[in-house]
């Protein structure tokens, strides 16, 4: 299985890209825009306060290039996790970055559900696309990595739901790299007022130590009184670089509850940014991070209240083992119209070795002067005494510290409706914890 | 010729005495120190806050972390100053035939 790519992100290289691109004049724009704030914008230097904990110097972008495409379709692939048991309205698979393979059941297609890549959309609803690509959650000049995104996105999903259409079967999407490939999937998710679905998507590499590079954007819209489940499993490869820009924008009464696993990766810096732009929009964050080896994992979050009687809950729970790294840096910033605002974050560290690192950063900006906002954070070893307990009781030391993982992470396990994704990540999670002295 | 899970890194007259250098072996970025007529090689990563080591000032043996002050002896990685505590992670080095190798310290 290949993916030919051609070398580095260079005017000759998006030339040719671009050339081979199939897309409207509107979309072209974008993405010349785009490719000139890539040119124009610098590389992240650690004196910015964003990147200071994170080092990209090992990152070399010229040893990648935009996908060229020419997927094997016949190629094996890994098993996904989350769709195990489940029976889906709809799942799609890309690899490098290119769709290949897409299903969506003919009962909600019946209904005006719409589902599959981006491109294919594109072409045959472009207005629903260009209504909605790149216009409300996401900023293709915000740095770098959204520009070199906005520039030579290919593949992606698109899951649109019409108005008042409840969709009770989950929509599955899988994303795959190999050894050397580039994702630039674009994942935009629509629901229209009173609409209901839940979408699973799923990231990884063709073996746990694929080196890659991601550099992704997701989009969620969850119109007025409308209803998103989104989880979100990255499990790229241990030698993947993943950037990614990910944000939900919620709607009059809209809610939105929004599950990640981040486990994979060898440097992931993802921003996650929910912003409630309707009254009593509402949002929940289970977040489930998972560190190991050298691994280091930055994630960023935003909880923006733009509007009154607004709600959300972000809970970010992180285990490291070996000498990994781990970053939460979380804001909840409330504007000047949005009283009442419900505001919540917190960031739980579980450190299984001493030479493992956790640095949580929560923080508060609010321009409203009647709100309840607040936060936390906390950082601790595994309690001896708890291990004592159950090793009396017959657990070895592996064991009984397996379970007083899983146990730490059962808050957001509880959380999360949807059994696949809790018996995934439990098992994923239960599978990575050595054992320590 | 060199083995033993050594690295060329660079040239031995490339790096002035005292000086050093940022160089890459194994995918680890590191700073390879020659002072006082020997080569020393330790983590590109400040163990008080993560800050790169790189960028510091070398005085004798001792690195400094460019953020806030730390500072590092090269030859054993112990902290000598506040707010470190812990020591950064060294790495062996061989000077052969005008090259410098370094042995990732794999810890």
């Amino acid at each position: 299985m290949s993916t030919a790519t051609q070398q580095g992100f260079t005017q000759d290289t998006f030339d040719a890209f671009l050339a081979t691109r199939d897309e409207q004049d509107w979309m072209r724009e974008l993405r010349l825009e785009a490719w000139r704030s890539f040119q124009d914008l610098p590389m992240p230097s650690r004196k910015d306060e964003e990147w200071m904990r994170t080092d990209i110097r090992l990152l070399k972008l010229d040893q990648f290039g935009p996908p060229k495409g020419e997927v094997d379709k016949a190629a094996e692939l890994p098993i996904p996790l989350l769709a195990e048991g489940v029976q889906l309205g709809g799942s799609a698979v890309s690899y490098n970055g290119q769709n290949v393979a897409c299903d969506l059941a003919e009962k909600w297609d019946d209904k005006g559900v719409l589902f599959g890549s981006v491109e294919d959309i594109a072409r045959e609803s472009p207005d629903v696309v260009q209504r909605f690509f790149a216009q409300m959650a996401f900023d293709a000049h915000v740095d770098k990595f959204a520009a070199l995104h906005g520039a030579f996105w290919s593949g992606g999903v698109m899951l649109f739901v019409p108005r008042g259409v409840v969709v009770d079967e989950p929509f599955h999407s899988f994303a795959v790299t190999s050894d050397g490939g580039v994702d630039m999937g674009h994942l935009l998710v629509v629901l229209e007022d009173g609409a209901e679905a839940t979408f699973l998507n799923e990231t990884t590499g063709v073996s746990p130590i694929t080196a890659a590079l991601h550099c992704g954007a997701t989009e969620l819209i969850v119109g007025p009184g409308a209803n998103l489940r989104f989880v979100n499993l990255q499990n790229w490869g241990d030698r993947t670089w993943h950037f990614a820009h990910q944000k939900g924008v919620v709607q009059r009464d809209g809610a939105l509850q929004w599950t990640i696993g981040a486990l994979g990766s060898r440097l992931a810096k993802v921003n996650q940014h929910v912003a409630l732009i309707g009254p009593h929009a509402d949002c929940q964050v289970n977040g489930t991070m998972f560190a190991e080896g050298r691994q280091h994992l930055s994630y960023h979050t935003l909880q923006h209240h733009l509007a009154p009687s607004t709600h959300s809950d972000f809970l970010y729970k992180t285990a490291l083992q070996d000498r990994s790294r781990t970053v939460w840096r979380g804001m909840i910033k409330v504007d000047p119209d949005g009283q009442q605002t419900d505001g919540y974050q917190r960031n739980d560290n579980l450190l299984l070795s001493s030479d493992a690192r956790a640095d949580s950063i929560p923080g508060l900006e609010i321009e409203a002067d009647d709100v309840r906002c607040t936060h936390g954070a906390t950082t601790g070893k595994v309690d001896e005494e708890q291990i004592f307990y159950a090793q009396c009781r017959g657990f070895t030391r592996k064991e009984a510290t397996r379970a007083i993982v899983i146990g730490f992470f059962q808050q957001i396990f509880d959380r999360i409706p949807i059994e696949s994704v809790r018996e995934a990540l439990g098992l994923a999670i239960a599978q990575r914890v050595r054992e320590y002295e | 010729m060199i083995g033993d899970g050594f690295v060329r890194v660079a040239d031995a007259a490339e790096i002035p005495d005292p000086g050093k250098e940022l160089v890459e072996a194994d995918d680890r970025l590191l700073v390879l120190i020659h002072a006082g007529g020997s080569f020393y090689c330790i983590d590109d990563v400040c163990t008080h806050d993560g800050g790169t080591l790189g960028d510091g000032k070398l005085e004798g043996h001792a690195l400094a972390c460019a953020r806030h002050g730390a500072q590092f002896d090269v030859r054993n990685g112990k902290p000598l100053t506040m707010p470190a505590t812990q020591p950064a992670v060294v790495h062996e080095v061989k000077v052969d035939d005008g090259g410098v190798y370094v042995k990732i310290n794999d810890i």
